[in-house]
């Protein structure tokens, strides 16, 4: 293969091992679907620029993941755009939920797009990469005692949202 | 020392899937730990799944699509990703940005001033606030040492070819200068432009690039080498 086939191909296996996982990411850290996708177009973007200097494959999660950080500091955070209607956005494997299930799983949704961006931020690296404490540390630059006090906390909020707005009906609530 | 009942519930809301053997040891010893850990294990997975959002259909192959660009060119973005990025920043100066595709980063600077380079000179006052300064570098990753800072008499965000950047107004011994940083643009190094009375020179940095804009009169080698020296990045190109 030519160095340009081996870099395209290189690429394109990050954009198939990552790219949903990522706009997994962007969706529930800025909760609008559209900015969402510029995301994580942008962020491939840049790594398409950067690629050379991702020497190790195994750190290009973390890479990523801090492109897509940055780009969103970088570009957004100014700028706090409206959620997403979550009734609009596709939702995986949801065809076999009974309505209580579906109910659950909405009240879950918003209270993550209510969290505060501290906790929420942690919660979606280990929720949706799966990361360890330890990685959410390095990533977040915060130490691990503090990341898994957020992780705590965050699950308790969400918990204690998703009891109130259950319990008064709260489901349809618009942001 | 084993934990007690308040350590375990903090432990497995902080990671409910940890298969640590102390955590797996407290679990076991006894049926409240093991109900805890039972419900902080069904909780997470209502949490996986409800995080399970598809990606638009066309994503993916949008994304496979960007390799095919040049690598060395650094200045575009492909239009329609800026198109949608200026849906949400929505300032004039990015609207002015929609209605322009540059050949180079030559045209870019002569565009870019004869649309407002007089304009933003006539706001320059008074020296900048240092905090004013650093809060729009420190958005671009950048900064300016004190020895530019010091002569900055206007900034603002600007849209270039590639990003957000940065229109300075400097004040110089031979009166205002304009200078315009873009973080993501990669410029030929010396290169001068004359256009309306006017020159350019381009300057290249550790990241990204800057004009130096002003009348023909103008010298600008001991501004260059300033803003060589003095516009530093903390960008690591990720």
């Amino acid at each position: 293969m030519t160095n340009d086939t081996e870099r395209t191909h290189r690429f394109n296996e990050l954009a198939e091992a990552y790219s949903t996982d990522l706009y997994r990411y962007a969706m529930w850290k800025c909760g609008n679907d559209a900015l969402a996708k510029d995301l994580v177009q942008e962020t491939f973007l840049r790594a398409w620029r950067a690629l050379d200097s991702l020497k190790d494959v195994k750190a290009a999660k973390s890479w990523l993941i801090t492109i897509l950080r940055r780009e969103y500091a970088r570009t957004f955070e100014r700028k706090v755009p409206p959620f997403t209607d979550l009734d609009k956005v596709t939702v995986e494997d949801n065809d076999e939920l009974k309505p209580d299930e579906r109910t659950e799983r909405d009240l879950l949704r918003k209270g993550i797009l209510k969290l505060d961006s501290k906790y929420r931020d942690p919660l979606l690296l280990q929720v949706v990469f799966g990361h360890s404490c330890a990685e959410i540390s390095e990533q977040l630059g915060i130490s691990k005692s503090a990341v898994m006090t957020q992780l705590f906390r965050a699950r308790e909020k969400l918990k204690t949202q998703m009891q109130k707005d259950g319990v008064t009906g709260n489901v349809h609530e618009l942001f | 020392m084993s934990m007690n009942f308040s350590e375990f519930k903090k432990l497995i809301g902080a990671d409910p899937l940890n298969r640590d053997a102390e955590t797996l040891r407290a679990r076991l010893s006894s049926p409240e730990f093991e109900a805890a850990a039972t419900e902080a294990e069904e909780f997470e997975e209502k949490l996986q799944a409800a995080v399970l959002v598809s990606p638009p259909d066309d994503l993916l192959n949008q994304i496979k699509g960007i390799s095919q660009q040049p690598v060395q060119r650094r200045s575009w973005v492909p239009l329609a990703l800026a198109a949608s990025l200026l849906v949400f920043v929505g300032a004039a100066g990015l609207v002015w940005k929609q209605s322009h595709q540059w050949d180079s980063v030559e045209d870019y600077v002569v565009d870019h001033y004869s649309h407002d380079g007089n304009a933003v000179l006539a706001k320059a006052g008074e020296k900048s606030p240092d905090q004013a300064i650093a809060k729009i570098l420190t958005q671009l990753d950048a900064r300016a040492t004190e020895q530019l800072a010091g002569l900055i008499t206007f900034i603002k965000f600007c849209p270039t070819p590639d990003g957000r950047g940065a229109h300075m107004v400097v004040s110089t011994d031979q009166g205002p200068v304009t200078i315009i940083y873009m973080p993501e643009v990669q410029a030929l190094d010396g290169e001068e432009v004359r256009f309306d009375q006017m020159h350019a020179s381009l300057v290249n940095l550790e990241h990204g690039s800057a004009a130096i804009i002003g009348n023909q009169s103008q010298n600008f080698d001991r501004l260059v080498v300033m803003v060589r020296n003095s516009l530093k990045t903390g960008l690591v190109d990720a």
